[in-house]
């Protein structure tokens, strides 16, 4: 009951969040990168976490959304949610090709060619004219309904919807039969297909929900930029990105990424807005003209990679569970 | 254009590559560990050859003599102190952890050397000469190639001639079996990823005079070093050697014959092929995936 109640408040909260702060671009903006990074990461977590399947390569399905949806757009004006359906499709059947390939394999290979799929997807996006190669798409206008897509509201909703879908189903996928046999191959592989679990069939029915959903995540992120090209949707930082907020909020739990999101999307918008280096120089800390003062303002911005490769290093040597599995209880 | 001319330059960028491919191949064979920071090591041996060539006027073949000591050390300490903690953790945390690692490196790179790509010029960077005809070879690649060869050479008499070489391959082939037999795995594991270092960074600095040296330039050859492996059959030395020359063939047949756009495309498309047909690679052991 508690629970029930915890969640319509939050539901709740999430609803009518955009009313309250009304229409500060920059604050949706933020609050709509947490919440794609929340249910890309979610959604990553349905095959990483629960069947335990690391996928180095989940940018390719995200890219798969993006480009379709913007593809179809831009040609044929064809209707956005019949594209996200299309991207749909085309992430599945990346992934059809994927699972088969990778799931023969385990360990060490495994991730290796989750990533080569995702580089393969990315440098053929690059190399063919009908995906703009190099310069990307740009999209100029949009129509769906009455909706005013220039608003980032729709938008906020839009990734809202999909959190909110990502997690029931993995709620509902931790208490399924499917799910007590992705959790088994996760735990061992090899005892989990002696009692007779098809762990081809039910890795890959893992991988093409967790691939469905980011699909869908890649479409709205096209239509919300409107401008996507393959350093921005295809990218190996992205995959990487991904699998970094699950760590830190905790691996194979129904919260943990959404957690991650909320701290991980602050932080990268601090440094890449300079927020830290302005914030020293205005208590005083450090003076604008020192050379302190300008490495701050002229570098830091670039260095949001750098502190997650410090914040990959630290998690993974002291906190392997993740801010989640700090608050369990040990087996 | 001859079939000789891409033949010729693929085996000799194949040689480097192999290094490589050699370096990432030993750390996996002792530690059953896949690095992910292999190509910001190659970036960083780049760079010690730039600044060994622009602040010290060392020439980049010759700076190898100080680069090779640096980066074993460099690689030595990052095995004290970071990879050994999580050598009996699950593989994915394992190729996080490196993935952190390479962040780490490529991004102070990019912060440290602006992301302006530099140039090595030595005297003899364009220069090559004709051996048969209208095959020209390319005076830095033939000596990159002849210095591959001679490092090879002289690993593989450490490996099987030297105690410590003996160890490291003990330590390969049965972890368990070889600390029950008195030998030091650990101290094994932190030399094996010294020497992975050392031969990333030389591969590193031999492609400089030939190459863009760029902060991220480690995410292309992390990616081609994984091919050389897999294609060789993770851990096996030799399998990296022979993968490193197929690769640089593939590679520059590929350019010549359809397009240096697609090159990478068909690498990887040959990685995932070997993956599914023969995942133990070329010389990997059966049932080794």
């Amino acid at each position: 009951m508690k629970q029930i109640a915890f969640l319509s408040v939050l539901a709740a909260g999430a609803v009518l969040l955009p009313l309250v702060i009304g229409e500060n671009p920059y604050v949706i903006g933020i609050l709509i990168s947490m919440l794609m990074m929340a249910a890309l990461s979610s959604a990553w977590n349905i095959l990483g976490g629960y069947a335990g399947q690391y996928s180095f390569g989940h940018a390719a399905y995200f890219g798969a959304g993006a480009y379709t949806t913007m593809i179809l757009v831009t040609l044929y004006n064809l209707n956005p949610l019949f594209c996200i359906a299309v991207g749909i499709v085309v992430a599945s059947i990346i992934a059809l090709i994927t699972g088969s390939i990778v799931f023969r394999l385990r360990g060490h290979y495994f991730g290796l060619a989750s990533i080569a799929v995702a580089e393969v997807v990315r440098l053929s996006v690059l190399n063919f004219n009908f995906t703009g190669g190099a310069q990307g798409i740009l999209l100029t206008d949009v129509a769906l309904w009455n909706l005013d897509l220039n608003s980032k509201i729709p938008f906020y909703y839009g990734m809202l919807l999909v959190l909110v879908v990502t997690l029931s189903i993995t709620a509902y996928l931790r208490r399924s039969k499917t799910g007590y046999y992705l959790q088994a191959i996760r735990e061992d592989q090899d005892a989990a297909a002696s009692l007779g679990i098809n762990i081809y069939f039910y890795k890959n029915k893992a991988l093409l929900l967790s691939a469905a959903l980011t699909s869908v995540l890649g479409s709205l992120y096209g239509l919300y930029i409107r401008f996507i090209d393959t350093s921005a949707v295809l990218d190996l930082r992205l995959s990487i990105e991904i699998i970094l907020t699950a760590i830190i909020g905790g691996v194979g739990t129904l919260w943990g990424p959404v957690i991650g999101a909320l701290l991980l999307v602050p932080l990268a918008e601090m440094l890449r807005s300079n927020l830290i280096g302005d914030m020293l120089i205005k208590a005083g800390l450090v003076s604008e003209t020192s050379g302190v003062g300008l490495f701050l303002k002229g570098s830091l911005a670039n260095a949001h990679v750098l502190v997650y490769g410090i914040i990959t290093v630290l998690c993974i040597l002291y906190l392997p569970k993740g801010i989640l599995g700090l608050f369990r209880r040990k087996k | 254009m001859s079939f000789l001319q891409p033949l010729i330059s693929g085996i000799l960028t194949g040689g480097v590559y192999a290094l490589a491919g050699i370096g990432m191949s030993l750390v996996f064979g002792v530690m059953n560990i896949s690095n992910f920071a292999h190509g910001d090591l190659m970036m960083l041996g780049m760079y010690l050859a730039f600044f060994a060539f622009t602040l010290l006027h060392i020439d980049p073949y010759i700076s190898l003599v100080l680069i090779i000591p640096i980066s074993f050390f460099f690689g030595y300490m990052m095995e004290r102190i970071f990879i050994n903690k999580v050598i009996h953790h699950p593989h994915q945390n394992q190729i996080l952890l490196t993935i952190g690692l390479g962040l780490i490196m490529s991004n102070t790179a990019l912060l440290a050397f602006t992301s302006d790509p530099k140039i090595l010029t030595t005297t003899y960077s364009s220069s090559a000469f004709n051996p048969f005809g209208d095959v020209s070879v390319s005076v830095p690649l033939l000596l990159s190639f002849l210095i591959t060869c001679a490092i090879t050479i002289i690993l593989y008499f450490f490996l099987s001639k030297t105690s410590t070489g003996m160890a490291l391959r003990a330590t390969s082939q049965n972890r368990e079996a070889a600390q029950l037999m008195g030998i030091n795995v650990a101290k094994m594991s932190a030399i094996a990823f010294g020497i992975g270092t050392a031969l990333a960074a030389t591969a590193g600095a031999l492609i400089a005079p030939t190459y863009y040296i760029h902060p991220l330039a480690g995410h292309t050859f992390l990616l081609k070093a994984f091919t050389i492996c897999v294609l060789g059959g993770l851990g096996s030395v030799v399998g990296a050697g022979v993968g490193g020359i197929i690769i640089g063939v593939v590679e520059a047949m590929s350019s010549t014959y359809l397009s240096s756009d697609w090159k990478d495309v068909i690498v990887f498309v040959i990685f995932l092929a070997v993956l599914l047909l023969r995942p133990q690679g070329l010389f990997g052991k059966k049932g080794g995936q």
